[in-house]
């Protein structure tokens, strides 16, 4: 009801004339006035109309005012509404009292005085408006905190949700005011750092995580305010002293006054990679030599035999022969020198059986964090005993750099397939073993496919030798086999493959030397191997 | 049989190598045949009676053990020796009778020629 919606007036009167009268003068308060000629008619009008003010008489013929204001305040739902007794009868205090205790509200004797009356119907009247638009707004408030009362539980729900999402997550994941101060500290922060969450909440935490930035902290800072992210590398200390180095990503949140910082503990896969470099080095030092030794070798041995030729010459004197005598034993020396230095490394002199599925399941084992929290798919396809004859060490490093290579070139994830089957060369006895390893990583441009296995060439910027493919390679001509990579790219998705071929040693060889080949077929279907 | 009945053809693509060690095989009194390559050494054991083959490893086109199994497939009998510059033993190097280092001493060099002959009853 709004503010001046006229209410309904019942008045109830069993003489017409003064129901007229009444009408006469409340008509000019805009209400709407109902007019009842029997109590019967009067219950009639309340239960269809919403009546602000009821005017009775008091005595009417069929039940008497009292009587039906009893039964008016039976109903519920006219508790409250205002009933106004209109009596001819001189009215006692007493019965005004019965008449308060009956229900009405007011008593208004006869004659009845206009102004009396109309003021008193116009108060109930307002009254009753009044109270209408508290009720209405009452619902009103109750609908709209019933709808806040379910927002709020639906985001606390969420906020619930993440709350536990964060704390599945294996990443340290804090937040932190502009002072350092720590705000939330997850499961997985509590892990990395061995902190619990309420030792920590509250404290400074790169004071106590002792943490070592790569740049200066102005810089950083500066970054984050700018663009509202930064990444990078960390070292911290753990609380019981150990060092970890972290891939740390930081986040401006909350209108630029908390940063929410992911870490990733990276400690293990840099000493894995640091193990990688080393053992490449060496290997790479290894071929080198190998190269060397060759190289110096032959003129040597021309050099050894030339003085032992020249030691019974005729027309040497004694000195001469002498000379001679000490040249070869410089010359022994030197032999024994390039022995010593440009030999390749060998654990042993004699080649064993290697079986090449289980060296590398041993290489994955080494990636299996990364290959189980880096997304990829691992799909294994051991066809053959895939046995080689050969030196363990050797063969491991160059399935440790092609696995590495593949692991490295999906750094979203994707999927990584080993092949190991045999298959017949043409006029060959016995079958190759075949490996072949690709991934769906970031394929290899053709620009850079001709130089993949030349040394120092790398694409993986900072962090490679450059050396891997070179040696292994290297390697693999030693075996007399033969490597070589296609990398394909179709309606959007990339492939690399790598296929080793290692001929079984007892087989003929044929005429053609080991090599090496490259190629690339881009922008096509590549063909199932 | 007498160290001077034996013939040994001398494999090697490099020239001035080849012919010094030719020259010292002839010292210690072997006959001596040289060729420059794999399909000259074929040749030369159609056109020869040869007791031992002396080859270099590394050769372009076809190497000291591919000579190797070449010979032995048809000539399971002949003694082959593989000499190289390379500090390492080549992973398929029994499918000769022996391997030697060059720069392990021409004393090294006769001793395994001798040993050889000597398991093929060509020589006392």
């Amino acid at each position: 009801m709004s503010e001046r919606d006229p209410a309904n007036i019942l008045m109830v009167d069993d003489q017409p004339g003064k129901l007229m009268s009444y009408e006469v003068i409340l008509k000019d308060l805009g209400e709407n006035l109902i007019q009842a000629r029997t109590a019967t008619e009067a219950l009639e009008h309340l239960l269809h109309h919403d009546v602000a003010v009821v005017l009775m008489d008091v005595s009417m013929p069929e039940m008497d005012g009292f009587e039906l204001a009893d039964m008016i305040r039976q109903h519920p739902r006219f508790q409250k509404t205002a009933i106004i007794f209109i009596s001819a009868v001189h009215l006692t205090d007493l019965d005004r009292i019965k008449a308060y205790q009956s229900g009405a509200v007011d008593y208004i004797s006869v004659p009845v005085v206009p102004e009396l009356l109309r003021a008193k119907v116009s108060v109930f009247a307002e009254l009753y408006r009044k109270n209408r638009q508290l009720e209405r707004l009452n619902r009103e408030l109750e609908d709209r905190v019933a709808e806040r009362t379910e927002q709020l539980r639906q985001s606390e729900d969420q906020l619930r949700e993440r709350a536990d999402l964060l704390e599945l997550a294996t990443e340290a994941i804090f937040v932190r005011d502009l002072d350092g101060i720590v705000l939330y500290w997850n499961s997985g922060a509590e892990a990395l750092y061995g902190w619990r969450r309420d030792e920590i909440l509250g404290k400074p935490v790169h004071r106590v995580l002792k943490t070592v930035f790569p740049v200066e902290f102005d810089e950083m800072q500066d970054t984050l305010a700018r663009i509202g992210k930064w990444n990078g590398s960390l070292i911290q200390f753990t609380r019981d002293g150990q060092e970890v180095t972290v891939a740390c990503r930081k986040a401006l949140k909350a209108g630029g006054r908390a940063i929410l910082e992911i870490n990733r503990d990276i400690t293990a896969q840099l000493k894995a990679e640091d193990a990688l470099r080393k053992t490449e080095r060496l290997a790479a030092m290894g071929r080198v030599a190998g190269i060397i030794a060759h190289e110096i070798n032959n003129p040597l041995e021309a050099i050894i035999n030339t003085f032992y030729l020249l030691r019974d010459n005729s027309s040497l004197d004694e000195e001469a022969r002498y000379l001679t005598q000490l040249g070869e034993q410089e010359l022994l020396r030197v032999s024994h020198i390039t022995r010593q230095t440009l030999g390749f490394y060998r654990e042993s002199q004699s080649p064993v059986d290697v079986a090449i599925p289980a060296l590398l399941d041993e290489i994955l084992e080494l990636q299996s964090r990364r290959i189980e929290f880096g997304n990829i798919i691992l799909e294994k396809r051991y066809r053959s005993r895939g046995t080689i004859r050969g030196f363990p060490v050797e063969l491991r490093q160059v399935f440790l750099n092609l696995l590495g290579n593949a692991v490295q070139a999906m750094p979203e994830g994707g999927k990584l397939r080993l092949h190991v089957f045999n298959s017949t060369r043409l006029g060959g006895r016995r079958p190759d073993v075949r490996i072949y390893i690709s991934d769906t990583g970031v394929g290899i441009e053709p620009e850079h496919a001709k130089h993949l296995f030349e040394p120092f060439f790398t694409t993986k910027s900072a962090k490679g030798t450059g050396l891997g493919l070179w040696i292994s390679k290297g390697i693999i001509q030693k075996y007399g086999g033969t490597i070589r990579f296609r990398s394909a790219s179709f309606r959007g998705l990339k492939m690399t493959c790598f296929q080793v071929i290692l001929p079984d040693i007892d087989v003929p060889t044929s005429v053609e030397t080991s090599a090496a080949s490259g190629s690339t077929a881009l922008a096509g279907v590549s063909n199932a191997d | 049989m007498r160290i001077d009945q034996v013939t040994i053809l001398c494999v090697d693509d490099e020239d001035t190598p080849r012919i010094i060690r030719a020259l010292m095989l002839r010292k210690r009194g072997y006959q001596v045949i040289t060729a420059a390559s794999a399909a000259e050494a074929i040749q030369a054991l159609d056109n020869n009676a040869i007791d031992l083959i002396l080859t270099d490893q590394m050769m372009p086109t076809m190497s000291g053990t591919e000579l190797a199994k070449a010979v032995k497939a048809t000539r399971p009998q002949m003694p082959v020796i593989l000499i190289s510059g390379m500090n390492e033993i080549p992973l398929d190097a029994d499918c000769a009778d022996a391997f030697v280092s060059k720069i392990g001493g021409p004393e090294l060099l006769f001793a395994t020629i001798n040993e050889v002959l000597i398991t093929y009853r060509l020589t006392e």
